[in-house]
């Protein structure tokens, strides 16, 4: 796929655009700031932006706003946000909105099989939160109740469903087979009270908004 | 030459009087004959002649300060046809008495005794037209030439109705007399007709006067209260002399005070004037008329109260009795006090009404202040109440930098367009300023009694006003130094992340590659790389970590989500229940209430042995309200050592103040509450 990279360190861009092509993509762009990265946006109409929340000048979260505009603008073209650390106000919104939005912590990059996958999940249109938003959305103190029902290995799969990962991906990360992860989430599901759907990303959508709701 | 001339021109029209006052004692002089019963005795004259030249030097005075004053030139002039009137009188007796010249000594005596409305008239003109020089109106001036006109009938009239001069005892026939046969009774109606228009002129003087007075502002108006309290002088001396005539029974000695209290009168009256003109702000002419009036009073009452006393003792311990005015003199010694302190009173309520008010209203404002119902910073509002100015406005000044602030502690920006500006002094130093309406300067003697008055409160208010200043200075400089270092832990956890960070992220990256182009035969390097990149992950966990200890990036998603990180990493269970708006909250209210819950949270699992913790944070009228509490040992308290002390200091320097309830085996309870309005 055709991937559009804004980082403004220079030696993590490089090493980013190496990973991604040396998995087979193009990059088309590389930028250090916010409004190059919409303009490149704008000229490749690339599958995917690799996009750090923090950029030139003012090192805030124009990051985050330009992914929110390019999402609003070009829905043709993904986002994979990148962050230095866990930032939850726009992240979770934006993730549950719809697909097509990832949201990690920047170190995750390291894990390059997990990276390249949730990339490859993002710009297929479907979502990507990292584990540390998740465990906000999942064990806030005040939230026993609404998951209460759920066993210890249900919780696990609820939160992998929040990642983003596929049932593919959840039973490789459980070393489960897919029908016992099927299984798992068909019992969440019940117990939650969420429409049952053979659709991965309809079924984090629902999870994800569920999760929101009760937070 | 001719401005020397013009010059010089004053002093000898004043030159004129003494000298024609001289040339009049020396006329009588060694006079003794019938004519020396006359009625201008050496004595009267040499005193006249004094009591004329306190005018005329006056004037002199006025046209040097003010050259071209038309009042001056009337103080200079008046008073020379009244000098040349004793002369001719003084000349007649001379004659008379040197015999022979019968009919020049009779001429100057009539001419002379014709002249003395004069001694009435320039006063009544100088009424008309003081202090500006210029009657009121075209119609006051028409009064005024009636009246100059009657008085020159009335002039003409008495040189020619008497058919004879009386000198001393002696009666010679007057040469100017006309025999009017028929027409007498008609010159009769007309000179009569003249005299009623003269005595009317007289009372449109005072009318003037007082019309004027009632129209007149500021200087003007100034000017005024001098001359008419040194034209009552006059009347009021006169009525002494009444008085003292129920005492004094000896003829002589009564004539004599006539003479001397008119004319001193009179001279009272030039000085009034000269100062009302030249000097008028340099004297306090309300606290004359006030002094004037009480002693005049004063006066009359003892001699009435004398008068009676001694008539009583009198009538019963017989007539002519030592007893008598012994009593009536102690009598008098022991009501002077008392009485004068009355009447002081009564005239304050009666003439200076608004001193009397004034410090009435001040006096009733002390009393509150000491009872408590008022506090020393509305003395501005007694002050404005007691000077009847509601713009007046009341300035302090600081003990330690001597500048000015208004009394809610606000630097003084200097006084509006109008305004006048009077120091307050408290034992000699300088404690304060009024700003006041101009029209106060007026009453110089209101308003500096009503300041004395107020002068305890300003000071109270200004060291209030001082301690006020310098603790919201220490209060903004510890606010300042803990903005300072939030803002540099910022800047530290910035650093870190963009910085540090980042390169390492960059470097696991860059050896992930490596990692993954090895060819085939290097791959025994895969696990020591795997390890490089994990060692590289932990170094950026830590430098999180660190960077979450210097200033939690959870407060970037909102205190409930900060707040519910901490919950989640605390030992013990903790229920969270935040609602601060959807608006949020300004960063340091933010960061004060999160350090506040995690000391707190750190103090229950740590000291108090708790095994549940309530956290609970709301927004209410522009307060955050925090309260953390365990169901712990209790005992906790803010001393040395403790971190509750410096979330004490944290949350004070946003303005806001800690509580801590925690009884031993009670649980503790710790309360913040920060101002937050936005």
């Amino acid at each position: 796929m055709r991937i559009v990279i804004a980082e403004d360190t220079v030696l993590l861009r490089e090493g980013l655009a190496g990973l991604l092509e040396d998995a087979g993509h193009e990059v088309v762009a590389r930028v250090g700031d916010a409004p190059s990265l919409v303009a490149a946006v704008q000229e490749h109409e690339p599958d995917l932006a690799v996009v750090d929340v923090r950029m030139p000048p003012t090192h805030g979260d124009e990051g985050m706003v330009a992914a929110a505009e390019i999402r609003e603008r070009y829905p043709g073209t993904a986002v994979l946000v990148l962050s230095q650390h866990i930032e939850t106000r726009h992240a979770v919104r934006l993730v549950a909105a719809g697909g097509g939005f990832g949201y990690l912590l920047k170190d995750r990059v390291l894990d390059v099989d997990d990276f390249l996958d949730a990339a490859a999940r993002v710009a297929a249109g479907g979502t990507a939160l990292d584990p540390e938003v998740v465990a906000t959305l999942v064990a806030p103190p005040t939230r026993e109740d609404s998951l209460a029902p759920l066993t210890p290995r249900e919780r696990e799969v609820l939160a992998l469903m929040a990642e983003g990962r596929t049932n593919a991906g959840i039973a490789r990360r459980l070393w489960l087979t897919e029908k016992t992860v099927e299984t798992h989430v068909r019992a969440i599901l019940g117990k939650l009270g969420l429409p049952v759907s053979d659709e991965d990303h309809r079924r984090v959508l629902a999870v994800l908004a569920f999760l929101r709701a009760a937070a | 030459m001719q401005t020397t001339r013009r010059a010089l021109l004053p002093w000898f029209v004043a030159a004129l009087v003494p000298l024609g006052c001289a040339a009049a004692v020396a006329a009588v002089a060694g006079v003794d004959g019938p004519a020396a019963a006359g009625p201008v005795p050496a004595w009267a004259l040499l005193l006249i002649g004094a009591a004329l030249t306190v005018p005329a030097a006056t004037g002199l005075v006025i046209l040097r300060a003010r050259p071209g004053n038309r009042v001056g030139w009337i103080m200079l002039a008046g008073p020379v046809p009244v000098t040349v009137a004793w002369l001719l009188e003084a000349l007649g007796v001379r004659l008379a008495d040197a015999g022979g010249h019968d009919g020049a000594a009779a001429l100057a005596t009539t001419l002379g005794m014709s002249l003395w409305p004069f001694l009435y008239l320039w006063p009544t003109a100088l009424a008309f037209v003081f202090p500006t020089g210029r009657p009121m109106s075209p119609r006051w001036r028409a009064v005024l030439a009636a009246t100059v006109a009657a008085a020159a009938v009335v002039i003409a009239g008495m040189n020619v109705a008497g058919d004879v001069a009386e000198i001393g005892d002696l009666t010679l026939p007057n040469p100017l007399y006309v025999e009017a046969g028929g027409a007498r009774d008609a010159l009769a109606v007309v000179f009569w007709t003249a005299w009623s228009v003269l005595l009317a002129g007289l009372v449109a003087a005072l009318t003037s006067v007082v019309v004027r007075y009632r129209r007149a502002r500021g200087v003007e108006r100034l000017q005024l209260k001098w001359f008419v309290w040194g034209a009552a002088l006059i009347p009021l001396a006169l009525a002494l002399c009444g008085v003292s005539g129920l005492v004094v029974r000896e003829r002589t000695v009564l004539d004599a005070m006539v003479v001397v209290t008119v004319l001193g009168g009179g001279a009272a009256l030039s000085v009034a004037v000269g100062i009302a003109v030249t000097r008028h702000g340099l004297y306090e002419i309300d606290r004359l008329v006030n002094r004037t009036l009480v002693y005049t009073l004063v006066t009359a009452l003892l001699a009435a109260g004398f008068g009676v006393v001694a008539m009583a003792v009198g009538v019963l311990a017989g007539r002519g009795s030592g007893w008598a005015t012994a009593a009536a003199t102690l009598s008098v010694a022991v009501a002077f006090r008392p009485l004068r302190a009355r009447v002081q009173r009564l005239v304050d309520r009666r003439i200076a009404r608004d001193r009397y008010e004034g410090l009435r209203r001040m006096a009733a404002f002390e009393d509150a202040l000491r009872g408590g119902d008022a506090e020393p910073e509305d003395v501005q509002a007694a002050l404005a109440e007691a000077l009847a100015d509601p713009g007046a406005e009341l300035l302090l000044r600081l003990p330690e930098s001597g500048g000015f602030v208004d009394v809610r502690g606000r630097p003084w920006e200097g006084p509006r367009e109008g305004r006048t500006v009077t120091p307050v002094h408290l034992r000699g130093e300088e404690v304060g300023r009024l700003v006041h309406a101009e029209r106060l300067r007026e009453r110089p003697d209101t308003l500096r009694s009503v300041l004395a008055a107020a002068a305890l409160p300003i000071e109270l208010a200004r060291l209030r006003a001082e301690v006020r200043v310098q603790l919201a200075q220490v209060e903004a400089s510890r606010e300042r130094l803990v903005r300072a270092g939030d803002e540099e832990r910022r800047r530290l956890e910035r650093d870190l992340h963009d910085g540090a960070q980042q390169r390492l992220v960059g470097l696991g990256v860059a050896l992930r590659r490596i990692q993954r182009t090895l060819p085939r035969e290097a791959r025994v390097l895969v696990p020591a790389l795997d390890q490089a990149v994990g060692e590289v992950g932990r170094a950026i966990t830590d430098l999180r970590t660190i960077a979450a200890g210097l200033r939690p990036p959870r407060l970037d998603d909102g205190l409930a989500a900060a707040l519910g990180d901490l919950a989640r990493a605390a030992p013990v269970p903790v229920a969270v229940d935040v609602d601060v708006g959807d608006d949020g909250l300004a960063p340091p209210v933010e960061v004060a209430a999160y350090y506040a819950v995690c000391e707190a949270l750190t103090n229950a699992a740590k000291h108090a042995r708790a095994s549940r913790v309530d956290v609970w944070a709301h927004r209410r009228d522009g307060t955050l309200l925090v309260r953390v509490r365990d169901d712990g040992v209790g005992g906790a308290r803010p001393g040395a050592g403790s971190g509750l002390t410096g979330i004490a200091d944290r949350v004070g320097a946003h303005g806001g103040r800690m509580r801590i309830d925690s009884g031993p085996g009670a649980g503790t309870l710790v309360e913040v509450e920060i101002p937050c309005a936005s």
